[in-house]
């Protein structure tokens, strides 16, 4: 080995016997070694005034506190807003419940639409205790329909297409 | 278990401190700070080099620590906890900064009236000397070293806040160490100190 690989083996804190035989006996390494320890003094030499260590602390004490106030103030106004809608929500709910039902919608009824038309081939309704009967006789075929005129038939629509009012009448008015 | 953790005999019954801070008593954690401040800024300075983003980089840590304190695992991992933030803060710092140059060979002027220029070169300047020459280190180096040789920790304590091996970290420190002394020749050199 050569000092430089010894050199590694200092810089490594390497504590084999060999390399404590080894500084014994060099110069050279045994300065690498002093040097690496003044290094290793001097990154450890550092004065850091007490002001320091107060200013970071009274920082971070601050930005805790700045914190907590921002947080109870975010929750004051969650709070607030959440008292807002409640009391708006009551608000509404009270109008509604004190204003009358309104009123329903009139529909104006139109006017049945009333037809009138004629039913050619509807059977006159002969109606046997109006008939005289004959009890001696026989029937003339000639007494029947001849006097019984066509009905006039009435019908009446309305709004509902389903509804149809459908009046029979005769010719005196009466109803069939 | 690493033997560098916090105990209740050199952080003043933590336990204690720790309970009434989750509970929003910032005078127990205000203690907690100065138990842990020398640590925490010391670290952040010789990582960062400047004493504003050491503390930038320590107030980072405490609030860090502050609204950690009901996810901290073991009270008694609260040290180890803080180094590995501290460094993770800075190395954070240094990447928004970008990746940093050499340093030119500035440095401290030397004393060149004194007769003997090796005592002439004060501790004071090497020290200054060094932390430039940390800077131009990259930051697992830097990290490692800081840790081992600022603060003592031994290399499984360095290896646990890295999350490295003991192998790797050991190797690490060495290189940085090499490093540091190779700056510090070139600049004894240059001004033939």
């Amino acid at each position: 080995m050569n000092c430089s690989d010894w050199e590694q083996e200092i810089a490594g804190e390497s504590e084999s016997v060999a390399l404590e035989e080894h500084l014994r006996a060099c110069g050279h390494c045994r300065e690498f070694a002093d040097e690496l320890e003044r290094n290793r003094a001097a990154l450890q030499a550092v004065a850091i005034h007490p002001a320091a260590f107060d200013a970071v602390r009274l920082r971070v004490l601050d930005e805790i506190r700045a914190k907590k106030q921002r947080g109870a103030w975010w929750a004051w106004s969650a709070v607030a807003a959440a008292a807002c809608v409640a009391v708006l929500c009551a608000s509404i709910a009270l109008q509604n419940w004190k204003k009358p039902a309104p009123p329903k919608p009139l529909v104006a009824a139109k006017d049945p639409v009333v037809m009138v038309s004629s039913i050619a081939p509807v059977q006159p309704v002969v109606k046997a205790h109006h008939r005289p009967i004959h009890k001696f006789g026989p029937v003339s075929a000639s007494a029947g329909p001849a006097h019984n005129p066509e009905p006039l038939v009435v019908k009446m629509l309305t709004n509902d297409p389903n509804v149809i009012i459908i009046w029979l009448v005769d010719q005196k008015g009466d109803s069939l | 278990m690493a033997d560098f953790r916090l105990t209740a005999d050199d952080a003043g019954q933590p336990a204690g401190l720790i309970a009434r801070a989750k509970l929003g008593d910032l005078d127990a954690f205000d203690q907690i700070m100065r138990l842990h401040q020398k640590q925490v800024l010391m670290t952040a300075l010789r990582l960062l080099g400047n004493m504003e983003d050491a503390q930038d980089a320590a107030q980072e840590t405490f609030l860090r620590l502050y609204n950690s304190l009901n996810r901290l695992p073991d009270v008694l991992e609260m040290k180890s906890w803080l180094y590995r933030v501290t460094v993770n803060i800075c190395n954070d710092v240094h990447r928004q900064r970008g990746r940093r140059k050499t340093e030119p060979l500035t440095g401290p002027e030397p004393v060149s009236s004194h007769p003997d220029p090796e005592k002439a070169w004060s501790e004071v300047e090497r020290g200054q000397l060094v932390e430039m020459a940390l800077k131009t280190l990259p930051e697992k180096e830097r990290a490692a070293v800081v840790l081992r040789d600022v603060q003592g920790l031994s290399t499984r304590e360095v290896a646990e806040i890295l999350g490295s091996s003991e192998v790797t970290v050991r190797s690490q420190i060495s290189v940085a160490r090499g490093k540091l002394k190779k700056f510090t020749d070139r600049y004894l050199r240059k001004h033939d100190i």
